[in-house]
């Protein structure tokens, strides 16, 4: 995958005079995701994650993934300030980081060169950027001339001051078309480029773009959502689970534990929606239930843990039979016991003749599975017999399902 | 993020976002592990990072290009599997990531002074045949 795309990472600094610019970016990242901020919110613990990845940790384990106090998504709140520094330091960064590469190439070429060339190359770029020049020049001069330990204030000073100085960004969450000047959000610029007339269009009008409201009654909708309720599943029967997603509009197929974690998911989608300046529509919420259902949802492969797995391709039997061989044994022990009383008692005539059809047991048994089957109305096993625990210790000495311990 | 990993870990394989093999080598003068290159092998579900990565040593033989054994510690098993906290469900923190992982395990080599393998270990390699993430272990030692 890294080999088709060129993401952009905070490393993306490193090998340029801007190298300190690395932790600042690190900074304005989510710990979960690793990826920019979306819709950053706070915990109760101070730790600022995006709106989605927290919800998810905490639908999860009800812990902050930082420092691993509890919480509730009830508790989390916008952090518009963070939600601006990553906005702004995005909207930057493309320029920047072009302007910090320059820079790098021409240290390479100055130490190539010699001494003497730099100068007249410099003036060159002079030309080529204008007043821009100046800015990347200053920055230059300060890392180069500076200690490592005192760069780290006057770098992120300049980010700062660009935002501030050079151009005044707008808080709606958008970036302008470099062509129309029409604001768009971020992942929509590549989109739009493509069929870009370069004709401004007023901003009302909107024509493109499936992150834009649909519909006037859709955009209503998107001003206020309303936030989902957490469902205390248990208190939930199966019917009532099954209308309430489909009452939310979304699939309500599934067993039961499928149902919950659907619906969980929804509610993150929803609530992480709900923190966000420029909400997306209903039908795009759904299209990304769409992909958690390929991946982690009904249509996924069946995770080790769930039901499906036996039916697997690459099931490990091996394993999925040493895993479970106690509780094997502890069914065949206990379907001999009930049999072997139920012959004895209920056709006492049996019990020397199926000694012959049973010649592997290595315990006295004289019934054996089979002749259940001629009394199907008594259950085959049953876990809930007092003599479970009994036979478990008395057929399983040697074996040991208890996790290894380790010297302290 | 390839080129600037902290010192001493190294990727070795990362085709998909399924798998990943990293190579790590302590940095100290532990004369445990001194001149010697270990390959861990990741695998992420679908679920990471809510779910923890399967983490545990693989061996390339001596007479391969880059032979890699498994490192001797007394939390890691010679099949390679690892008995550290923080690759448990319990453990794990969404917040971790391949770099902090291979730097814990790193620093797990690093203090380590004993020459030896966990308790029971022929017994848990001829027998195991489960997954890493559904063995229960208890983590007793804090000192790692």
């Amino acid at each position: 995958m890294e080999q088709t795309f060129d993401l952009p990472d905070s490393t993306d600094w490193l090998g340029t005079p801007l190298s300190l610019l690395t932790p600042l970016e690190s900074a304005l990242r989510c710990q979960v995701c690793k990826d920019f901020f979306d819709n950053p919110v706070i915990t109760s613990c101070c730790h600022t994650f995006c709106s989605l990845c927290i919800r998810r940790c905490l639908s999860t384990e009800g812990k902050c993934p930082a420092c691993r106090s509890s919480d509730q998504e009830l508790k989390l709140r916008r952090n518009w300030a963070v939600q601006e520094l990553v906005e702004a330091f995005q909207n930057a960064r493309p320029s920047v980081l072009d302007l910090a590469k320059r820079a790098a190439t021409e240290d390479r070429e100055d130490a190539e060169v010699g001494t003497a060339q730099p100068a007249s190359k410099k003036r060159k770029v002079d030309e080529r950027d204008g007043s821009n020049s100046e800015v990347s020049e200053g920055r230059q001069t300060r890392s180069r001339t500076k200690g490592v330990e005192r760069q780290t204030e006057p770098a992120t000073m300049d980010v700062v001051e660009d935002s501030q100085d050079e151009e005044y960004v707008p808080e709606d969450g958008l970036v302008a078309c470099p062509i129309c000047n029409r604001r768009m959000k971020n992942e929509a610029v590549f989109q739009h480029l493509d069929n870009c007339t370069g004709d401004p269009v007023p901003p009302k009008k909107i024509s493109f773009g499936s992150l834009q409201p649909m519909s006037p009654a859709s955009r209503t909708l998107n001003k206020a959502p309303e936030r989902l309720p957490t469902i205390n599943y248990s208190l939930l029967k199966d019917n009532v689970l099954r209308k309430k997603l489909k009452d939310l509009g979304i699939p309500n197929w599934g067993p039961r534990p499928l149902l919950q974690r659907r619906h969980t998911e929804w509610m993150n989608l929803w609530n992480a929606n709900c923190d966000s300046k420029t909400p997306k529509s209903k039908r795009e919420l759904l299209h990304e239930l769409g992909v958690w259902e390929r991946t982690q949802g009904g249509s996924a492969h069946p995770s080790a843990e769930s039901a499906g797995s036996v039916m697997r391709k690459d099931f490990d039997a091996t394993a999925w039979s040493t895993t479970h061989e106690s509780d094997f044994k502890q069914l065949i022990a206990n379907a001999r016991k009930r049999s072997d009383a139920l012959v004895r008692t209920t056709i006492p005539s049996a019990a020397p003749a199926q000694s012959q059809e049973s010649p592997t047991v290595e315990q006295p048994v004289e019934a054996t599975i089979p002749t259940n089957m001629q009394k199907p109305e008594q259950p085959l096993v049953d876990l809930t017999s007092a003599a479970y625990p009994k036979i478990q210790h008395a057929q399983e000495p040697g074996e040991s399902e208890e996790p290894y311990t380790l010297p302290g | 993020m390839k080129e600037h990993l902290p010192p001493g870990i190294s990727i070795a394989k990362s085709e998909n976002l399924e798998e990943w093999q990293m190579d790590i080598r302590v940095l100290d003068e532990n004369p445990l592990y001194q001149n010697q290159v270990y390959r861990l092998k990741f695998t992420f579900s679908s679920k990471y990072p809510i779910e923890p990565p399967e983490v545990q040593f693989i061996e390339l033989p001596s007479t391969s290009e880059t032979p890699r054994p498994i490192p001797i510690h007394p939390h890691i098993y010679s099949n390679g599997i690892i008995c550290l906290d923080l690759l448990s469900s319990a453990g794990w923190s969404p917040v971790q990531t391949v770099e902090s992982v291979c730097m814990s395990i790193q620093s797990m080599l690093t203090a380590n002074t004993r020459d030896e393998r966990p308790p029971g270990d022929s017994d848990f390699v001829s027998y195991n045949r489960r997954r890493p993430r559904d063995i229960n272990f208890f983590y007793d030692d804090d000192n790692v």
